[in-house]
């Protein structure tokens, strides 16, 4: 068994009996790529933090019931995940009413430009939340196309098409940068 | 680009905020796990205690006359209406109460001993719940709440209403209508200036721990400003019928007769509305930014209270808003516990104050009955219902 795997299951058992440190080592595994991979769906930071905080709320909550056997990860960045989706979807479904300074809020709420990879965050954000939640699952945390469809309880077509046409956009966008 | 390159990309570049953020968050998590109630092995595994439980009951009234007996006796008892609470042996999840009834103001302490402070209208509390700021007529009071005594007052020509304190420390201001005048008025009395004119009868909310005031302007707008500095902050764009603000993290919650508003300082988000026949009674701020509300039904008149699974920073859960509960006439006036596990509110119809815990699960019902007989002696029914103005925690 990998140590990861083992460290994890140490530290989920630590928690449920107790021990803040434990609960701390897993939290400070896994909260970069819990907000990484919400700042990617969602683009924004507040938000992203959140996302991931809530995420980590919903794990507090549910530590009693948490079954040692499964591992911790795929159970975060599946909450993470989905509703960073959701999160996306309400924004464009609710009705925001910018006003004339939201323009300079939207670019203050950016990232500075050298800091995340401004080509790939710009050619993610043309996608749909669902098309930029698998690439994020794929090629930040890592999951096969068999249990991203699991996970977004999609059919792995689907997921495939996805992938596909993320990955096409984000060459594109990053080809045109290069010229 | 590779898929490899790609990869690598999205987990090295650096991405704002993070290590902030997780500082931020962890504090908030360690906070939720110290203040969790472990769930005891027996809930944990409830279903199989209870199918044991059950059989092993079976076994014994199947085989001898005392477990027929025994299975009498129970069966008589579950037949009985549950007993309803006694009024206040304690307020649920702790902490100190302001009931405000026809007959004016209450204390409620935690362990469910209560003193009317005197015969006023309105009342609220100072930040730490050290003193009570009251309304009657045109004059303004603050008051000790162990006591009832009067510590400073101000007389104005105009009725005086919706007095809200906020600040830490010994610098804290109070904010309050004078008739249509919006007044801003430091803890200990002095001085007292107005902020604006015109302003409808809604109670202006404040940052909570700040010198920052969120009030509807006589142009409908909602207007966030600097008490010391006089500085508008933001402004949003008019809103019609804003009946209750409340202030959240950096967010202003707007409710009106049918929705309920997220204004930030650049945007507005329709955070909920309700069905056409219904209207939101009250609405409460919960942790971690979220919310509750009454949305109640005129053509059933009946209420539900329904905790919204998206936060007013817009995360959204992936389930259907959570309906807590549903009960018979109008029932509202929601507020929240200092530590957010509770929420109360008040049920003219059932003349109840209903308690929710929240965290760590939701579900628990606390109701206290004869609200009427308790908060308002004497009184006929008829004047308005009592309900909790305000929680704050037990002074250490």
């Amino acid at each position: 068994m990998p140590r990861a795997g083992r460290d994890e299951r140490a530290w989920v058992r630590g928690a449920q009996a107790g021990s803040a440190s434990d609960l701390e080592a897993l939290f400070r595994n896994h909260w970069p790529r819990a907000y990484r991979a919400a700042y990617l769906v969602v683009h924004d930071c507040a938000a992203a933090e959140d996302i991931a905080q809530e995420a980590f709320l919903a794990a507090v909550r549910a530590l009693d019931s948490f079954d040692r056997r499964r591992p911790f990860g795929p159970w975060l960045h599946r909450i993470v995940v989905n509703r960073a989706i959701d999160w996306g979807r309400a924004r464009s479904l609710r009705r925001e009413v910018g006003d004339d300074a939201l323009a300079d809020a939207r670019a203050r709420s950016e990232p500075p430009r050298h800091q995340l990879s401004e080509g790939i965050t710009g050619a993610l954000a043309e996608l749909t939340p669902e098309h930029r939640a698998v690439i994020v699952l794929r090629y930040l945390l890592e999951y096969t196309p068999g249990e991203i469809a699991r996970m977004l309880e999609l059919p792995r077509g689907t997921v495939n098409s996805r992938l596909r046409r993320g990955l096409d956009a984000l060459q594109g966008r990053l080809a045109e940068e290069e010229l | 680009m590779t898929e490899a390159e790609l990869r690598n990309r999205l987990l090295q570049d650096p991405v704002a905020g993070e290590q902030e953020a997780g500082q931020r968050a962890w504090e908030v998590v360690r906070s939720s796990y110290a203040s969790r109630e472990r769930v005891p092995w027996i809930e944990r595994h409830s279903r199989l205690v209870l199918v044991l439980a059950v059989l092993a009951a079976l076994t014994v009234a199947a085989v001898t006359p005392p477990g027929r007996a025994v299975v009498d006796t129970v069966r008589e008892r579950v037949a009985q209406e549950p007993p309803p609470e006694d009024a206040f042996d304690r307020v649920p999840g702790g902490g100190r109460l302001l009931v405000l009834s026809a007959s004016g103001p209450w204390v409620v302490q935690e362990d469910g001993s209560k003193r009317l402070l005197g015969h006023y209208e309105d009342a609220s509390w100072s930040p730490r719940g050290l003193f009570v700021v009251a309304t009657q007529g045109g004059r303004l009071v603050t008051l000790d709440p162990e006591t009832g005594d009067v510590r400073w007052s101000l007389s104005h020509s105009e009725p005086v209403a919706d007095a809200r304190w906020s600040g830490g420390g010994l610098d804290t201001r109070i904010a309050y209508r004078e008739g249509s005048s919006l007044h801003v008025v430091a803890g200990d009395g002095a001085p007292d200036a107005v902020l604006a004119e015109n302003v409808p009868p809604v109670a202006p909310a404040w940052q909570p721990g700040s010198h920052v005031l969120a009030y509807v302007g006589g142009d409908q707008r909602i207007h966030v400003l600097d008490v010391d500095s006089r500085q508008e902050l933001w402004r949003t764009r008019s809103v019609n019928g804003v009946r209750q603000l409340l202030f959240d993290d950096g967010r202003v919650v707007g409710v009106t007769a049918r929705e309920i508003w997220v204004f930030g300082r650049h945007k507005r988000v329709l955070f909920e509305r309700v069905a056409r026949g219904h209207s939101i009674l009250s609405a409460a701020l919960v942790p971690v930014s979220g919310v509750v509300f009454a949305d109640y039904d005129d053509a059933a008149d009946a209420t539900e209270l329904i905790s919204p699974t998206c936060s007013t920073s817009g995360a959204c859960l992936l389930i259907p808003d959570i309906h807590v509960y549903r009960g018979a006439g109008r029932v509202g006036d929601l507020t929240t516990s200092p530590d957010g596990r509770w929420f109360a509110a008040a049920s003219p119809d059932a003349d109840q104050f209903l308690f929710f815990r929240r965290v760590p699960r939701l579900g628990k019902v606390v109701s206290v009955s004869d609200v009427t007989r308790e908060f308002d002696p004497g009184g006929t029914g008829t004047r308005a219902f009592p309900h909790v103005a305000g929680w704050v925690q037990e002074v250490s």
